[in-house]
């Protein structure tokens, strides 16, 4: 049985010899025939009428496959599946390989970014030179952020910077013509429409929400202090 | 002609190639195959970059750096051809064209191999102004070897008509000054490419500032300088 297979593993051998002879022999060109070394003539003079000598015809492409454009295939096969495989998500908030790398070294301070330092509950924005507190949830949402877009820093990072007046969102429902800014959980009543204003605030500042939600959050010292208690909405 | 293929002609028998350029030999071809591949190259390098902030910011560089060569060579071809002409060039249009495509095509091949560079960095730095240093300098190596291609070309190309050829040297190093400027502005105009850290996505960022100025302050602040705001 073994004599059988021996056989067959000589012949195959054989044979791959033979064909790789073969592939040899074809690849390698033959020697060129001896040419016989003629002294050139000394260089005449250009006659300035004489036709213009032929341009020596370009140098062939060197033999061999073409590996280099092979291996541009490949490599821009390989890296439009890395550039897919870095951006595919591999948890719920959306991280991908591409953006894992912590970013804090790499802030880029710009009106619009928004910070937590990691152990203090309170969100910042930088607007115009400053950061400022983003004072609750609704005016959180109210601006159109989302936890998506808060970079946590490090503890003590907002203290190089200068902290502007804190971002608050006014409170309104339909039922009611007052207004009350919502500050640490509690809702201020703005006593008139010169307090208002005194306070910087515009009508871009005002949510709408039930009043049912807005009777829900307790009450606390009406803006300016001291205006008596504040009614209900 | 394969896509492909044309790139390995550039690159391993470039003599051959301006010498086919000179002679209007497959111009129609060969212009066809370089912006293909040329395209390819640039918007998979744009999509390395833009991978560093976002998918929908890898997208956008995929499709705006192509853009930003491919605008930057119809600004600056017409100059380029004319002046030509004015020192003696009997080159056409398409002639011009397909050298400077020739250029940029050399630059979407080095872009493409500094490629697995650019991802790595990626992948292993979170350093912002690092990262954009990082790729002003492989566009400068690339565009530098690119514009090298287009000199030489220049030189076979123009070997036809010999009167004036030292004005047209003159005339492609004025013209290559030009390109880097207006190539540096069209960048500066469609960025951002790679995304800031910190931002929300943005197909093209505010215009103001210039490229030059923003480079300088990255330089100020991976240094320690200061911090751009």
């Amino acid at each position: 049985m073994s004599t059988r297979v021996e056989q067959i593993l000589n012949l195959l051998v054989d044979e791959i010899e033979e064909r790789m002879q073969k592939r040899q022999r074809v690849a390698v060109p033959p020697p060129p025939a001896p040419v016989l070394q003629v002294p050139l003539p000394p260089r005449a003079e250009k006659h300035p009428l004489a036709p213009p000598e032929p341009e020596p015809e370009p140098p062939p492409m060197p033999p061999g496959p073409p590996h280099a454009a092979r291996f541009i295939g490949r490599l821009t096969l390989g890296l439009l599946v890395a550039v897919i495989a870095i951006n595919i998500p591999f948890n719920r908030h959306g991280t991908t390989l591409a953006t894992a790398m912590p970013d804090t070294a790499s802030l880029i301070i710009r009106n619009g970014l928004v910070v937590k330092e990691e152990d203090d509950p309170e969100i910042y924005v930088y607007q115009n030179g400053k950061f400022r507190w983003i004072s609750s949830l609704d005016a959180f949402e109210h601006y159109g952020y989302t936890w998506g877009d808060v970079h946590i820093v490090k503890d003590g990072w907002l203290d190089d910077f200068e902290i502007g007046a804190p971002i608050h969102v006014l409170l309104k429902c339909p039922d009611s013509p007052h207004i009350y800014r919502l500050e640490n959980d509690v809702k201020r009543w703005i006593v008139n429409i010169e307090t208002f204003e005194a306070e910087g605030h515009v009508w871009e500042d005002v949510r709408f929400v039930s009043c049912e939600y807005l009777r829900s959050i307790p009450n606390g010292e009406t803006i300016p202090p001291g205006s008596g208690p504040p009614p209900q909405p | 002609m394969n896509n492909l293929a044309i790139i390995e002609t550039i690159l391993r028998n470039r003599q051959r190639f301006f010498i086919e350029i000179r002679d209007g030999v497959e111009l129609g071809r060969k212009i066809r195959a370089m912006l293909i591949s040329s395209i390819a190259f640039f918007a998979l390098y744009g999509a390395v970059m833009g991978s560093t902030h976002s998918l929908f910011q890898a997208l956008s560089s995929a499709a705006k750096l192509p853009l930003l060569f491919l605008a930057t060579l119809v600004v600056c071809s017409p100059t380029l051809y004319f002046f030509n002409l004015v020192f003696g060039s009997n080159q056409s249009l398409t002639q011009n064209f397909t050298l400077i495509l020739t250029a940029i095509t050399v630059t979407a091949v080095l872009l493409l191999s500094f490629s697995p560079v650019v991802l790595f960095f990626l992948l292993t730095t979170s350093q912002y102004q690092f990262f954009k240093l990082l790729n002003v300098g492989v566009f400068t190596i690339a565009g530098f070897v690119g514009v090298r291609f287009l000199s030489q070309g220049m030189r076979v190309v123009s070997d036809a008509g010999k009167e004036g050829a030292g004005g047209r040297r003159n005339v492609v190093r004025l013209w290559i000054l030009l390109y880097a400027f207006v190539g540096s502005q069209m960048a500066w105009t469609l960025r951002p490419f790679i995304g800031a850290p910190g931002m929300q996505f943005e197909l093209f960022r505010q215009l103001g500032g210039n490229f030059y100025a923003n480079v300088f302050a990255s330089i100020g602040e991976l240094l320690g300088f200061f911090t751009v705001r």
